[in-house]
């Protein structure tokens, strides 16, 4: 089958954060499948030994890390361990989220920092660790998975909205700044998601019906634009939130 | 994974497939496995461009098309069909670049307007069109549309252009709408400053390249892998959306790139 050389991952390292959502296994086992060795790091109760397991059933070296993505000390501590374990990092993909709903006047001071150092402190975290190694080897690819929530807004989700919107800009501005160093910084903006399997007998509810592609989005979705920009398929894309959501947003 | 960005077995229709971007798309979409139906006004260019995906063992047809005359879409389309027997993928590259060059508005005819209108947005629209019902009958089917930078931001003196590729922006939305519950996807290209005349090391040292954060222009293969991802089954859930490849451009503006001023941090 023809498949362009530059689309492989064959020889490449992986470092990707976890969390309890269950899209780290598929989205590990992408890079994997296409040919990367991948690091997961994450809280033990996450979804990282899943991961670690889902890459080696693709045959690639999997690494799992318990880790508090939260904690710069154990970020760094994390990164010198795949580091030494697999030599380099050449893709990071910041996956760790954390997501509730609460009216606003509800949410705690407790709930709100969750929010931000789940969600955004980790990317902080995960970029100034694995950058300053990225910038020394003089290439890399940094991928923020992100969400619609990152420029529209829900009701009871006031954290969620604004931590997903801090990632959006971070990641335009790093980009900026790491351009000239050969290091591209995207995201992958998902829509209404769903882990469970498709059902084709199930009747779509009202929200499978209001999306254009008739069906929540799944991990499995988001693979193929994950491997394209973690690839050397296209260097010249770089500081974009590439939105994947079955039409979500282009509804309105 | 990687299998699915394979294009084996898929039959593409494009438009403006000829020259500049189109022919990248084109040959970087032949080389991953599709059979082409290339389309332009000028046949000299496709042909060349058919005789290169012939090469590469993949079918290849042309079609002398103005993209403006619906008849003549109409044709492309029934063509295309004639000889694969289905469309899986409709890319609207077609195009003129920059319309006429820079008009002051008090300066622009009737005449002017319509033409940028018409090959910039309309065309994409009949192709829309004349493709619809089969792939609406197969349940299944992309349409790519190509819009620029041009169609996110403002351009001075660029009036048929911009609205245009604005324009391109919001059929992409609403195919995406009202296709979407047929199995067809709509997606865009939003390509940046790519230059596809002269040598490549020309290119690469224009000074352009300094307002771009990468620091330099795009390389023309660089659309092709864009066009591969959309036009393959790896995109299937991407409907609606655009992708930038643009050098960072739109994510810090077209603006003196490494400019920061300096700010203190107040406490």
């Amino acid at each position: 089958m023809p498949i362009p050389a530059e689309w492989n991952l064959t020889g490449k390292a992986a470092l990707i954060t976890a969390d309890s959502r269950g899209w780290t296994p598929y989205l590990a086992a992408a890079l994997a499948e296409a040919g990367a060795d991948v690091a997961i790091a994450g809280a033990e109760d996450s979804d990282m030994r899943d991961a670690a397991a889902a890459v080696e059933r693709e045959g690639r070296r999997a690494l799992a890390i318990p880790t508090d993505v939260t904690n710069a000390a154990q970020v760094g501590a994390a990164v010198d361990s795949v580091l030494s374990e697999l030599g380099k990092i050449d893709i990071l993909v910041n996956n760790a989220r954390v997501e509730f709903g609460k009216p606003f006047l509800d949410v705690t001071e407790d709930e709100w920092q969750r929010v931000m150092q789940f969600n955004v402190r980790s990317v902080f975290n995960f970029c100034q660790a694995v950058g300053k190694h990225m910038l020394g080897q003089g290439r890399g690819r940094v991928i923020n998975m992100n969400s619609g929530l990152a420029l529209r807004g829900l009701w009871n989700s006031t954290a969620a909205c604004a931590s997903h919107g801090a990632v959006h800009q971070l990641t335009s501005a790093l980009a900026l700044e790491w351009a000239r160093s050969n290091i591209r910084v995207c995201g992958i903006g998902a829509g209404w998601m769903t882990t469970d399997e498709p059902d084709p007998d199930a009747q779509p509810d009202l929200l499978d019906r209001y999306l254009p592609s008739r069906r929540r989005g799944h991990p499995k979705d988001l693979c193929g634009l994950l491997v394209y920009l973690a690839s050397d398929a296209d260097d010249f894309v770089t500081g974009q939130t590439v939105f994947i959501d079955g039409g979500a947003l282009a509804h309105g | 994974m990687l299998e699915k960005l394979s294009l084996d077995g898929k039959s593409i229709v494009i438009t403006g497939g000829g020259t500049g971007l189109g022919r990248e798309m084109s040959l970087a979409m032949a080389r991953a496995g599709a059979d082409l139906a290339i389309a332009s006004r000028r046949l000299g260019p496709i042909e060349e461009v058919a005789d290169r995906v012939r090469e590469l063992g993949r079918k290849a047809i042309t079609v002398s098309t103005d993209v403006t005359d619906s008849s003549q879409v109409d044709s492309l389309i029934e063509r295309s069909l004639a000889e694969f027997g289905k469309i899986d993928v409709l890319i609207n590259n077609a195009g003129i670049v920059r319309g006429q060059g820079a008009i002051p508005l008090w300066d622009i005819t009737d005449e002017d307007w319509r033409v940028g209108m018409d090959t910039n947005i309309t065309g994409s629209l009949y192709c829309s069109r004349a493709v619809s019902r089969h792939m609406v009958d197969r349940g299944r089917g992309k349409i790519i549309n190509v819009s620029s930078g041009f169609g996110l931001r403002g351009g001075r003196d660029n009036f048929m252009y911009t609205c245009a590729k604005g324009a391109v922006l919001q059929l992409t939305r609403t195919l995406a709408t009202s296709l979407g519950r047929y199995g067809i996807t709509s997606t865009c290209i939003v390509p940046g400053f790519i230059p596809t005349e002269g040598t490549r090391e020309d290119r690469m040292n224009l000074p352009a390249g300094r307002f771009i954060p990468l620091g330099r222009v795009g390389d023309p293969p660089e659309i092709g892998a864009t066009a591969v991802f959309l036009a393959s089954d790896a995109s299937d859930y991407m409907n609606g959306e655009m992708i930038h490849v643009d050098g960072g451009a739109l994510a810090g503006g077209y603006a003196p790139t490494g400019y920061a001023p300096e700010i203190e941090l107040v406490s």
